[in-house]
């Protein structure tokens, strides 16, 4: 765990711990934060499962299409795995249809590219078990980016971890540095990719956090696809949703011992 | 000066040496026929997926990377640590360390997802990775090592030898570091993370490359008639024996610092105990086939003097070296990747469960391929270019010392 | 990319002297039938005039990929999926999907015969994704399409020229 999320835990009431009622006054802030507002949050713990879906337009701002990535943000995302009733499963689906994944027809089970996949952990002492969805954490200093040989595999200014794969020639070193096993190496031909997401035979590729949507205003596929459970927003913001969010309940990184700030961050793992 | 003694001529064009060639050419066209499938059908027709991203191939380039900056060793042992006895080595030691680095470039390369690419490798670097700071040091040794060849064989240059030399020999240490490191960079993995990966590869470099080239050196003076002398065998003999323990040295100054941290117990026990085929390869090929007996042969009375004992032992020591290389390279990814320690994980993405790999023809083709052209290479050099001295007999070597 | 670029400049000066061999020839020397017939309604211009598209189309594509992979620029008027959307017909006449390998889509037509390997297709989509939308206009800017006209303006060889026989066009 870093520094800035035991200080972030310090300052709240450690809520994951035990008994109901920190349990709940957890999920009432995590409501809180997912509404923005405390009315909303009331409003919401009132009638369970509804939720607006109107509050994510304030989490990512439209650029306008002729200006860059700006280099004043960083995106980032909090997955509550509480909160998923699914373990994550309805976000691997939603980034298998925004990106095309998954059904490769010459590959076999081990050479199929996964985006994003649940993971069922299990404590090989208490036997305590969750499932949580592992994708492309975006690192801030990402292994991929510092071993890639020719550049391809980059952060964009905006923090987000991508292959470029006009560069890429496809020698999966970024494979072997990854510490998340979050890329895939496209292993025949393709046909019929979608427009805004190409993938093509001998390049690698992982989530590249639905970088066409993000450009255009909108929040990836997967956290469309899990509102109640994934807060989508910029961590260099203090009043995003997110930075709130993480503020008040923290947000842990998978292999946090190795330094590398992630920029997908969890809850209850 | 040795030259003023030795002298070296190019072998004859006989019905052997066509044989030779046209054999080594056979295997070339092999591998470059495996390299055309690859690049029309894609990697899924290999063995290799996305949990095994780097197979056989990068066995047989690595093997052939860390052998020639190997072979050079003999050159440098004569140029930079003034061991006359070696300097008539030093011709034929440039020339397989070039071929060798060569052959395992284009496997290297052969095997990318985009080999078309290839002119990207050399225009866009990314100086923070180690990959690309190798492809600066491959091509500075092909340099090097080409001008160290030019100071042997033309006396006008008499003068750059020295220099010429000791730079080859700096250069190929930077080389075989930049080799180990590409794995001892690698924090994501249990099995690689070590800073002593890039020593360890160091003294493979030393005992493979001598290994090949003790191989080489018998096989071109028996085929061209050319007497060999066993004062040059028995100093080649021992060193080999020198360089054999060395690897042992850092192999176990590596599996006992992982033993005593917690963290990597896991992996040291795939490796040493539950991994199945690379446990038996690390310790039946890479320890007792490629490691001790080696060491017996050389240090057996009864076989003292005996080449086809040193013979063996040279290819032995290829057999374990390729071996280890296995075990590096596949048995470690092969280890799955520790995502949450001290839990078990389970997925649709074989995460926490113990990868498989089995080659596929078209990897051993390919990587047989760059072996091929490593020895066309040697073959065609030492036909058009004089680096074979015309006998290495022991009244010859002895007046060069 | 680059690669097919240096390849494809390799093979202007075999190609010149074929097409005047051509020429001289006289007799049914007419190109090849360059196979527009089932592309989408051709606009009366493109994004840049057309001669220059003809010769330059590669450095506005690469530049753009650049801009948009790299920076996050996501401007319109270069990019492939635009031109795929406006120039390339998502079937063929029999009604089948069109491909890149196929020699009637758009961009295979003037390739093939001119001798230039590209990558592209590997990872983006040869065919337009706009099915549903038959009506669909090129957004040149803010308030500017593409005119589309339905007149058809199949190449002839002065065409072919400008695109092979000017080593400025392939650089």
């Amino acid at each position: 765990m870093s520094n800035s999320s035991v200080n972030n835990m310090s300052q709240t009431a450690q809520p994951s711990a035990d008994g109901n009622n920190q349990v709940d006054a957890y999920r009432r802030r995590f409501m809180g934060a997912i509404t923005g507002t405390v009315a909303a949050a009331a409003a919401i713990t009132l009638v369970p499962g509804v939720f607006l879906r109107e509050v994510h337009a304030a989490d990512v701002t439209p650029r306008p299409e002729d200006q860059p990535a700006d280099a004043k943000i960083r995106w980032g995302m909090l997955i509550d795995t509480r909160r998923l009733t699914d373990g994550g499963e309805s976000m691997v689906e939603a980034c298998k249809k925004e990106h095309g994944w998954g059904n490769d027809p010459k590959a076999r089970p081990d050479q199929q590219a996964q985006w994003i996949r649940t993971v069922k952990v299990t404590d090989k002492l208490t036997k305590n078990s969750f499932t949580l969805p592992v994708m492309c954490q975006h690192c801030e200093t990402a292994p991929c980016v510092d071993v890639c040989p020719t550049g391809a595999s980059m952060k964009r200014a905006d923090g987000i971890v991508q292959v470029n794969k006009h560069t890429c020639i496809g020698c999966r070193y970024c494979m072997m540095a990854c510490p998340y096993k979050a890329r895939s190496f496209v292993h025949e031909p393709l046909t019929d990719q979608l427009p805004h997401s190409p993938r093509g035979m001998g390049t690698v590729e992982s989530c590249n956090m639905c970088v066409h949507r993000v450009d255009k205003g909108q929040i990836p596929a997967c956290a469309e696809a899990a509102p109640q459970a994934v807060i989508f927003g910029d961590l260099n913001d203090p009043e995003s949703r997110i930075s709130r969010a993480m503020k008040a309940l923290g947000g842990e990184q998978i292999r946090g011992d190795l330094g590398l700030n992630t920029g997908v961050r969890y809850l209850n793992i | 000066m040795s030259s003023k003694i030795i002298t070296y001529s190019e072998v004859g064009a006989g019905k052997g040496f066509y044989t030779l060639l046209a054999i080594f050419a056979a295997i070339c066209a092999v591998g470059f026929f495996a390299f055309l499938y690859l690049e029309h059908e894609g990697h899924y027709v290999t063995g290799m997926n996305n949990q095994i991203v780097w197979g056989l191939p990068h066995v047989f380039a690595i093997f052939l990377i860390v052998a020639a900056s190997g072979a050079l060793n003999i050159g440098s042992i004569g140029t930079v640590f003034r061991k006359k006895i070696y300097q008539p080595l030093g011709r034929l030691s440039a020339l397989l360390a070039i071929s060798l680095l060569v052959g395992g470039l284009v496997v290297l390369v052969l095997d990318l997802g985009h080999a078309d690419r290839l002119i990207i490798a050399m225009t866009h670097y990314n100086f923070k990775s180690i990959f690309a700071w190798n492809i600066i040091l491959y091509n500075g040794f092909l340099g090097l090592v080409g001008f160290y060849i030019w100071t042997m064989m033309d006396r006008k240059l008499k003068e750059a030898y020295p220099y010429a030399g000791f730079m080859a020999f700096t250069w190929r240490l930077l080389l075989t570091m930049g080799t180990g490191s590409i794995f001892g960079f690698l924090v994501a993995r249990q099995f690689y993370d070590a800073a002593i990966m890039a020593p360890l590869f160091i003294a493979m470099s030393f005992s493979l490359g001598l290994a090949v080239f003790i191989l080489v050196l018998f096989a071109s003076y028996k085929w061209t008639g050319r007497e060999l002398g066993d004062l040059i065998i028995n100093r080649l003999r021992y060193l080999l024996a020198i360089f054999i323990a060395a690897v042992l040295f850092f192999e176990l100054m590596r599996h006992l610092s992982n033993l005593y941290a917690t963290e990597h117990h896991g992996v040291e026990w795939f490796i040493l105990r539950d991994g199945g085929v690379y446990t038996q390869l690390f310790w039946i090929v890479q320890i007792f086939l490629g490691s001790l007996v080696p060491l017996s042969l050389i240090f057996c009375r009864f076989l003292a003097g005996n080449r086809l004992s040193l013979v063996i032992a040279a290819g032995l020591v290829i057999l374990g070296g390729f071996a280890q290389l296995y075990v590096i390279l596949i048995g470690g990814q092969a280890f799955p990747l520790v995502l949450f320690p001290g839990a078990d994980v389970e997925s649709s993405y074989f995460d926490g469960v113990t990868n498989s790999y089995s080659p596929s023809i078209w990897e051993i083709m390919l990587g047989l391929g760059g072996v091929g052209l490593a020895f066309l290479m040697v073959t065609i050099g030492v036909k058009v270019l004089r680096f074979l001295p015309e006998s290495l007999s022991d009244g010859i070597v002895d007046k060069a010392r | 990319m680059m690669f097919s670029k240096i390849k494809s400049m390799l093979l202007l000066p075999l190609m010149l002297p074929m097409l005047l061999v051509a020429f001289l020839a006289g007799c049914d020397a007419s190109p090849p039938e360059i196979n527009l017939a089932t592309a989408k309604e051709k606009a009366e211009q493109c994004v840049e005039p057309t001669e220059d598209m003809r010769r330059n189309h590669m450095v506005y594509l690469n530049e753009h990929r650049d801009e948009t992979v790299i920076a996050g620029i996501r401007t319109k008027k270069h990019s492939l999926n635009e031109c795929i959307n406006c120039h390339v017909s998502a079937t063929k006449a029999d009604g089948e999907a069109l491909h890149y390998p196929d020699q009637e889509h758009f961009c295979a037509s003037c390739h093939t015969y001119a001798g230039v390997k590209i990558d592209c297709f590997q990872c983006h989509a040869d065919r337009p994704q706009v099915l549903d939308n038959s009506d669909y206009k090129h957004k040149l800017s803010a308030n500017s399409y593409h005119e589309m006209s339905a007149k058809k303006q199949p190449l002839n060889m002065a065409d072919m020229l400008l695109v092979t026989g000017d080593k400025g066009a392939v650089q």
